[in-house]
């Protein structure tokens, strides 16, 4: 985006007084203090996303509780999610005691991105700043950075050498962890390097000795340990699976919260998250030998680095009919230096105590575990979530994972939310997961 | 989640008629609905709507039994039926002209054809209509066929949850004078708990039926076939369990033309069987 000229043309002001009425709606659906300048900023499109556009449209509406008039000025900074500098204005303001005014900014559109913009106000007696994203034609969103040439072949040899371990599925009934409907059994398993992984699964109690139940495999987030889950659907089978590392697969690798992302992470043929793909392949194939679970209604979903593993599985098991990833990590792994603190310090600070290992090395490596790059040979459907204020995943790098999906995709955006998804997206999942397996 | 929507199936009182919403029916799932009516005419519409008592201060009764039937055959289709039995009486002082028997069965194929979002739905279904007796003392004795599109939709109002169903169907009998009928019907529902046990629902249906043979035949309104209503109705639904519910039903028609002006009280059972 060109560096914009700071001028009032650029900036089209439009004020109207608004009316006690406007006012006491405001300060209803904002929860305004009493004696205090608040202020909301309203994007002008849809989740924030400006498409096909030269101009950018905030309102802003300031709520004036105290008793006094105040004078002062709103600003406007916006930068790219690296913060670098793109532009900057500001105006005059003015609003009257217990009163309320708009005001509507117009600035103009750059290329294809994500932008960081602050809106700061400062007024005779408050300041105050709101923080948002906003996104411009993001569906042209592309990595700068390419997939590795022999990225396909990496996986199809580490499938190959998973294929080679025994699996040896073992499935224990705990009958003191029954609970709602739910019969629970611990699912342990060898995967990849033989380590011995586990899971959760729950499956509603049934009389039919034939029922096959569609099968919700969930993938964890990051050190995030799974229990079983009591869902009260009668119609679905529940897999949590515990990843080397996590919760109770543990065994081999039990690193610190910290280093768990950094294990091995020098060599691309040992870093753990190898095998924590691998793990979810292995899931999927325990899927697949049991009589009570549909293999072709398997639904994958995870959040964070459930929803990164979510998108890999998805590249890497065309068994699987529906993925949801919400809000994945590690998109545009060499893209995130300069964005996001985690995990770039940590790998960073690996580095300084690794003698000849470089941060460049360390992202050859990681070119092979990017979610971006997996989703190039995405062929089920999913739907993925994303956070504009998401500080581990930031959106631009998630555009970069969603526009490298070939097809039968669908993303949910939510512009005031940071590392998470809303209610709708929980819903939509429902919904769609239902209806894809016809339990009406 | 659907749980008591899916199978909101509203009686309209004389007609037996058996309103499927447009939600899909789950592959391998029967869904089972007998239901009773009682329908009470002593006054009519005439050719230009004005309301008068019957001749002879004379009184229509009818008690409807019928079943309703549909099963999820894929994601897509479901297989529909309804087999209905009357019994009628018309009195006039001292004189009865009862009639009883099975009338017009219908079979039909309903499509699941979009959905927006998975909350609003829509369907269209192509039914044949059998009838089940000789004589006209029941019906049109003529065989009929008929075209549905539904729309329905569910989501969440007031802390509640809500359910609309919207049904528009063209009907054409195959006889000399076979009536074509336009049929509507809109039901708008609302779950009064939060565990989908109680529902109330309000539905605003009718018919719009042209013929050449415009005669009102007020000691059987099976048989006429250039007639018009409205009528409103509201329910109460419960369910017992997921797969049992029971649905109370009143309805009054409240405009009509060339028709009765009836009032009628229905209790409808739905079972769901199988599907899992």
């Amino acid at each position: 985006m060109k560096k914009l000229q700071s001028s009032k043309q650029q900036l089209t002001v439009y004020l109207r007084q608004a009316s006690m009425a406007l006012l006491g709606i405001l300060l209803f659906t904002t929860g305004a203090a009493a004696d205090d300048i608040t202020f909301t900023a309203t994007p002008g499109s849809k989740n924030a996303i400006f498409k096909n556009t030269s101009t950018i449209n905030y309102n802003i509406d300031v709520i004036n509780s105290l008793k006094t008039n105040e004078d002062g000025k709103l600003t406007y900074r916006i930068t790219t999610e690296k913060g670098v500098f793109v532009a900057e204005d500001s105006l005059k303001i003015s609003v009257k005691n217990n009163d309320g005014a708009r005001y509507q900014l117009s600035m103009p559109a750059g290329k294809p991105g994500f932008y960081k913009v602050s809106f700061m106000i400062n007024v005779s007696d408050d300041d105050d700043t709101i923080r948002r994203v906003f996104g411009v034609d993001p569906d042209k969103i592309r990595s700068v950075y390419s997939k590795p040439a022999d990225f396909d072949q990496f996986w199809d040899d580490t499938k190959a050498e998973l294929a080679k371990i025994p699996p040896n599925f073992r499935m224990t009934e705990m009958k003191d962890s029954d609970r709602n409907n739910r019969k629970v059994y611990l699912i342990e398993m060898q995967s990849l390097d033989n380590l011995t992984i586990r899971a959760w699964l729950t499956i509603p109690v049934t009389k039919s000795k034939t029922r096959k139940f569609p099968v919700y495999l969930g993938l964890p987030g990051y050190q995030v340990p799974l229990k079983p889950s009591y869902a009260s659907d009668p119609d679905i089978a529940i897999l949590y699976l515990n990843v080397r590392g996590q919760g109770n697969s543990r065994d081999v690798i039990h690193t610190s919260r910290t280093d768990f992302i950094t294990y091995n992470i020098e060599d691309k043929n040992k870093y753990v998250m190898r095998g924590v793909i691998m793990d979810c392949i292995r899931a999927i194939d325990f899927i697949c030998t049991r009589p009570e679970l549909d293999k072709d209604k398997i639904f994958v979903e995870g959040g964070s680095m459930g929803g990164y593993l979510t998108v890999a599985t998805a590249g890497l098991d065309k068994r699987v009919k529906l993925f949801s990833a919400e809000n994945p990590i590690l998109s545009n792994i060499r893209g995130l230096d300069g964005v996001v603190q985690w995990p770039v310090n940590d790998i960073k600070a690996y580095v300084k105590i690794h003698p000849g290992l470089t941060y460049d090395k360390i992202m050859d490596n990681m070119d092979y575990f990017d979610a971006k790059n997996f989703a190039t040979s995405i062929n089920s459907s999913i739907l993925v979530g994303i956070g504009l204020l998401d500080f581990l995943a930031p959106p631009n790098d998630e555009y970069t994972l969603y526009n490298n999906i070939p097809k039968d995709k669908k993303i949910m955006i939510f512009e005031n939310l940071s590392h998470e998804v809303g209610n709708d997206y929980v819903s939509y999942q429902f919904h769609w997961l239902h209806d894809s397996f016809a339990l009406f | 989640m659907k749980f008591l929507f899916v199978v909101a199936i509203t009686t309209t009182a004389i007609q037996n008629k058996g309103y499927a919403s447009a939600f899909p029916v789950r592959p391998g799932r029967l869904l089972l609905s007998p239901s009773a009516t009682y329908f009470f005419a002593d006054k009519e519409w005439d050719s230009t709507g004005v309301k008068k008592s019957f001749p002879g201060n004379g009184k229509f009764t009818s008690q409807s039994y019928s079943l309703y039937a549909e099963y999820g055959i894929s994601r897509r289709f479901s297989a529909v039926a309804l087999l209905p039995y009357v019994v009628n009486n018309y009195t006039q002082g001292s004189v009865s002209y009862p009639s009883s028997g099975l009338t017009d069965m219908e079979t039909g194929l309903k499509y699941y054809l979009a959905n927006i979002n998975y909350i609003y739905y829509f369907a269209i279904q192509g039914t044949a209509i059998t009838p089940l007796y000789s004589s006209q003392s029941l019906g049109y004795a003529e065989e009929g066929a008929e075209f549905k599109l539904s729309f329905a939709g569910s989501g969440e109002l007031f802390d509640r949850n809500y359910y609309f169903n919207i049904d528009n169907a063209i009907r054409q009998y195959f006889g000399n004078g076979g009536p074509l009928q336009y049929r509507y019907n809109g039901t708008f529902g609302i779950t009064l708990d939060k565990l989908f046990k109680n529902q109330l629902s309000v539905s605003l249906g009718g018919f719009y039926t042209t013929s050449n043979f415009k005669q009102f035949n007020v000691i059987n309104p099976y048989t006429n076939k250039n007639f018009s209503f409205t009528q409103a109705s509201l329910s109460y639904g419960h369910a017992f369990s997921h797969d049992f519910s029971v649905f109370l039903t009143g309805g009054q028609f409240i405009t009509g033309r060339n028709t009765s002006v009836g009032t009628s009280a229905s209790i409808a059972i739905v079972y769901r069987i199988g599907g899992i």
